[in-house]
């Protein structure tokens, strides 16, 4: 035999030899049990990189993401966001938080029965010496935070204040982003924090480098097994949480496991033939797979939408483009855009329309619909393909038709390029729209889809470039403690009209220092109906300068279900209390869905 | 025998030291390519893996400082030569940095994961290709008739299929409609690695498809070229002066067979040289884990030192089959090597 075949061979017994050692709870040889298994898809895209709640970039997004509804299966925050009821439920906490009178301090106790994975308690000390490591080693949550909470400290091992960074005026900078901090950023260990600092010095780099494959967590989950492949969690039968201050249980499968796809396409294929109980991927017209098909597959709502609108994709006009500095340019593309083509064809029907929800700032979700005044803003809200009405709206505004058919404002012709990254399907068929849109009212748009790479570092930087980026597609914020506002300001604070590096929004460059002054009151606004007022003047100055328009409606995250073998799966109106948002039971307070799971059989 | 003095010996070690010498040439200009081609391409790294990282942060100034620590550990903003250097000093150590887009992991680390996955299911895949692509051409040439006219038009339509083409029909037969085979992943869904029968037949079952989607395509491309050097060598004087001479067919066919399998071995030794980048159709359609998967992965990201190191292990990989074949030639066939010499 030759060396390359020994080699191939040796190389494939080892391996064999070693991965026999994660076998510890199963028998050699034994798959893991499909009775005992929830599998997943798109929620992991690649191999784990490492543990490290610190990091940002351990590429663990099934185990360890800090967001607004932030992943609790593994590590836990204090409090977890229920996107449905817009409200903060205790997990590490006991009992709700509560603000002094001044909104500058945050105080809340920890749960006694709180344990670490190693079986010691969780204590205020944990949570203060967290965000003293989050500052120190500038993690993401420390750099994110650090300009609205000043201090954490433990009052008692058991009690927490949060204090708020202050303005010079006295008041809290933003106390929203305080609160968005107890649900989105998770608790660690002081004494294994403590370890990881010995082992890296103190280096920053290193300590955020650490993969923390001996990290300590509090959640009910932890790894049992990752390779190029998959990912697999196991359940830690001695999870605090099942005691009576918590749930009361532990969750009900075993293991968590998660298979690593190459794309949408092999998700979708697996989730047909029963490989994935939960589906957190966009699935074009899941209908049929219970329609057609007869697969025992559902989603959270039985008709279309399917699903909860959180998010709002939106095109952008990059305002500096010759003749999109006008209003009536900017709003004759936007209602003239045929928005149920785009929600039957690039979302097969997973949108809720503009008429059954009509455009606002705010998503679909009943708790945003009723932050602003409907009937204020009726008039100014339009529902698409209104092609005369945009003709007259160009014609009033002296935008005529030259004699090859296309309209010009000042003498020159109008003329645009549409774009969003290429292969990103559902957003590529979006712009095809708008560009079909302008045509019909004599706007020259074309569309062009740059590499994502290539895409993100231009839009993110200032300036845009004078042409190829005239109408870009981008996202808006989804559910969480600090919406609409946080939408809000990244559709329209000024604060990012011309920065590099921007994430965040804003990025056709829209300045309006009413709309900031609004953005900037409504943090300090504890009165519900000065907040509505509020909400319902951006909406109206929104829908009357069209900056940008949304195009969809889209889901927080996507939520579809194979009931082959588990079943008793969050659904809208299933009678759970508080209702389990359709987050695939692993974000915020969707995790609640994992104590509910029945077994077909 | 070609050593037969001191003559052809010096000229064989002429011929050599060239080759050795245009081989470090073309190393070198190699290694410059895989360091410079990706820096060419538009785009900003730093501000993919920012994007990644900072999702739910709503702090402009927290992105940008995000955005300032990872430009400065990637050294992205470092001048490009001194990043070159770093670059060389760090690959003649065998170090082929941090990946970008999986950091911290290291790339070797990465690619010492993915590469067996790559060879174990090319290596086979060439070789089964390879030698029933010329038992058929071979066949076909020296048969004739019935079995040519039905195998040449399936050998033209098999080698002109694309890769992705192929794959996916066998995924749609074989794995979707009669459900014989898993259509994704290395392994089980359902598996943990283990050495048990059980884990080795579900490699093996999950092995087939993105195997035979190479094997089929190689089969046809293999038997055109090697029914066309037969049928060349079979008209050619010597064998019919072998004929005229009386000597049996089973005879005069290993000596048509060995001359017409001499292009064929060079084709066979490039495409060892260039599997490890050559799988990456079969590797994306069934999610099969691999160097294919992982280059695609790199690009995507913009990961410079995963895409450096992946093309750097090809370039040495095909220069490694080239240097072999050259020299194997060399020895073989005394013309070559004259005609290089002058």
């Amino acid at each position: 035999m030759n060396r390359l075949g020994l080699r191939i061979i040796m190389v494939l017994f080892a391996f064999l030899l070693a991965s026999s050692a994660f076998s510890d709870t199963l028998k050699p040889g034994d798959p893991l049990p499909r009775n005992e298994t929830l599998y997943f898809n798109g929620q992991q895209w690649g191999p784990v990189n490492g543990w490290n709640p610190y990091s940002s970039n351990n590429n663990n997004a099934m185990g360890v993401a800090q967001q607004d509804n932030a992943r609790v299966i593994v590590f836990e925050t204090p409090y977890i966001y229920n996107m449905i009821d817009g409200k903060q439920y205790a997990l590490l906490a006991d009992g709700p938080w509560v603000w002094n009178a001044k909104r500058t301090e945050i105080t809340f106790k920890i749960k006694a029965a709180a344990k670490w994975s190693d079986g010691t308690p969780v204590t205020a000390d944990d949570v203060a010496y967290t965000w003293t490591a989050n500052l120190k080693y500038e993690t993401q949550a420390g750099v994110g935070s650090k300009d609205y909470i000043d201090a954490i400290t433990a009052v008692n091992p058991r009690t927490v204040q949060v204090k708020a960074k202050l303005s010079p005026d006295g008041r809290p900078v933003n106390p929203l982003e305080v609160i968005h901090y107890l649900s989105s950023n998770y608790v660690i260990q002081k004494a294994w924090t403590m370890k990881l600092e010995a082992r890296c010095g103190g280096d920053a780099t290193k300590f955020k480098a650490d993969p923390a494959d001996d990290f300590v967590s509090s959640g009910p989950y932890t790894k049992f097994f990752t390779d190029a492949t998959k990912v697999v969690y196991i359940r830690d039968d001695n999870y605090w949480g099942k005691d009576k201050s918590m749930w009361g249980k532990l969750p009900v499968p075993k293991y968590l496991a998660h298979a690593i796809f190459a794309d949408n396409n092999a998700g979708f294929a697996a989730l047909k033939a029963g490989e994935v109980d939960v589906s957190q991927q966009f699935n074009a017209n899941i209908q049929d797979l219970w329609l057609k098909d007869k697969l025992p597959i559902s989603t959270y709502l039985p008709e279309a939408p399917y699903g909860i609108g959180a998010s709002l994709p939106t095109a952008y006009y990059n305002l500096k483009s010759y003749g999109l500095d006008q209003v009536a340019v900017r709003k004759a593309i936007a209602i003239a855009v045929d928005y149920q083509t785009i929600i039957s064809n690039a979302m097969t029907n997973q949108s809720a329309t503009f008429t059954q929800v009509p455009r606002s700032l705010m998503n679909p979700t009943a708790g945003e619909q009723a932050l602003f005044d409907h009937a204020a803003v009726k008039s100014l809200q339009w529902a698409g393909n209104d092609i005369e009405g945009a003709k007259k709206l160009l014609d009033d505004a002296g935008i005529k038709v030259n004699s090859d058919g296309w309209r010009e404002y000042n003498g020159k012709k109008l003329s645009y390029v549409a774009t969003c990254p290429n292969g990103w399907s559902d957003w590529q068929a979006a712009i095809e729209v708008v560009a079909a849109a302008g045509k019909k009212i004599g706007i020259e748009i074309t569309t062009n889809y740059p590499e994502w790479s290539v895409y993100q570092t231009v839009v993110t930087s200032t300036p845009l470039p004078p042409t190829g980026y005239d109408i870009l597609m981008m996202w808006s914020d989804g559910a969480g403690p600090t919406q609409p506002w946080s939408r809000i300001r990244h559709l329209l604070s000024s604060e990012f009209a011309n920065t590099n590096n921007n994430w965040n929004g804003n990025w056709g460059g829209y300045v309006n220092p009413a709309a900031d002054a609004l953005i900037k009151a409504i943090p300090l606004e504890s009165d519900a109906a000065k907040l509505k007022a509020d909400y319902t003047k951006l909406v109206s100055i929104y829908l009357t300068d069209v900056p940008s328009f949304t195009l969809m409606y889209r889901p927080q995250s996507f939520h579809a279900v194979n009931e082959s073998v588990w079943t008793n799966f969050p659904r809208a109106d299933d009678g759970t209390k508080p209702p389990v948002p359709p987050l695939d039971m692993t974000d915020g307070y969707a995790i609640a869905g994992l104590y509910n799971l029945k077994l077909v059989k | 025998m070609f050593f037969r003095g001191g003559v052809e010996l010096k000229g064989y070690k002429q011929y050599f030291l060239r080759k050795l010498g245009w081989f470090g040439i073309t190393f070198v200009v190699a290694v410059l390519l895989n360091f410079i081609l990706p820096r060419l391409m538009p785009g900003d790294p730093v501000a993919v893996i920012t994007q990644k990282v900072t999702q739910g942060m709503t702090s402009q100034s927290g992105v940008s400082k995000i955005y300032q620590q990872y430009a400065e550990l990637f050294g992205t903003k470092k001048p490009m030569l001194e990043q070159f250097v770093l670059y060389v000093k760090n690959v003649a150590h065998g170090n082929f940095g941090v990946s970008f887009s999986q950091y911290p992991r290291p790339v070797a680390t990465i690619l010492r994961e993915s590469i067996w996955w790559t060879i174990c299911l090319q290596f086979p895949a060439i070789i089964v290709g390879w030698l029933i692509g010329n038992m058929l051409g071979a066949l076909a040439a020296y048969l004739k008739g019935r079995f040519d006219k039905v195998l040449m038009p399936i050998s033209i339509f098999l080698s002109n299929f694309p890769a992705f083409g192929m794959a996916i029909i066998l995924l749609a037969v074989f794995g979707i409609t009669l459900k014989w085979l898993p259509i994704s992943g290395g392994y089980g869904f359902d598996m943990i690695p283990n050495l048990s029968w059980t884990f080795v037949w579900s490699v093996i079952t999950h092995y087939q498809l993105p195997f035979w989607s190479i094997v089929l395509i190689a089969i046809g491309g293999q038997a055109i070229g090697m029914r066309s050097m037969s049928i060349y060598e079979l008209n050619a004087d010597y064998v019919k002066y072998s004929r005229f001479m009386g000597i049996k067919d089973r005879k005069i066919i290993t000596y048509v067979f060995r001359n017409a399998m001499l292009p064929q071995v060079t084709g066979l030794a490039l495409s060892v040289g260039t599997m490890v980048g050559g799988a990456l159709v079969a590797e994306t359609i069934f999610s099969y884990p691999g160097l294919g998967n992982t280059i695609l992965k790199g690009i995507m990201g913009q990961d410079y030192p995963l895409i450096s190191g992946v093309t750097l292990i090809v370039t040495l990989m095909v220069l490694i089959a080239n240097f072999l074949i050259e020299l194997i030639y060399g020895l073989i066939d005394p013309r070559i090597k004259a005609t290089q010499a002058d």
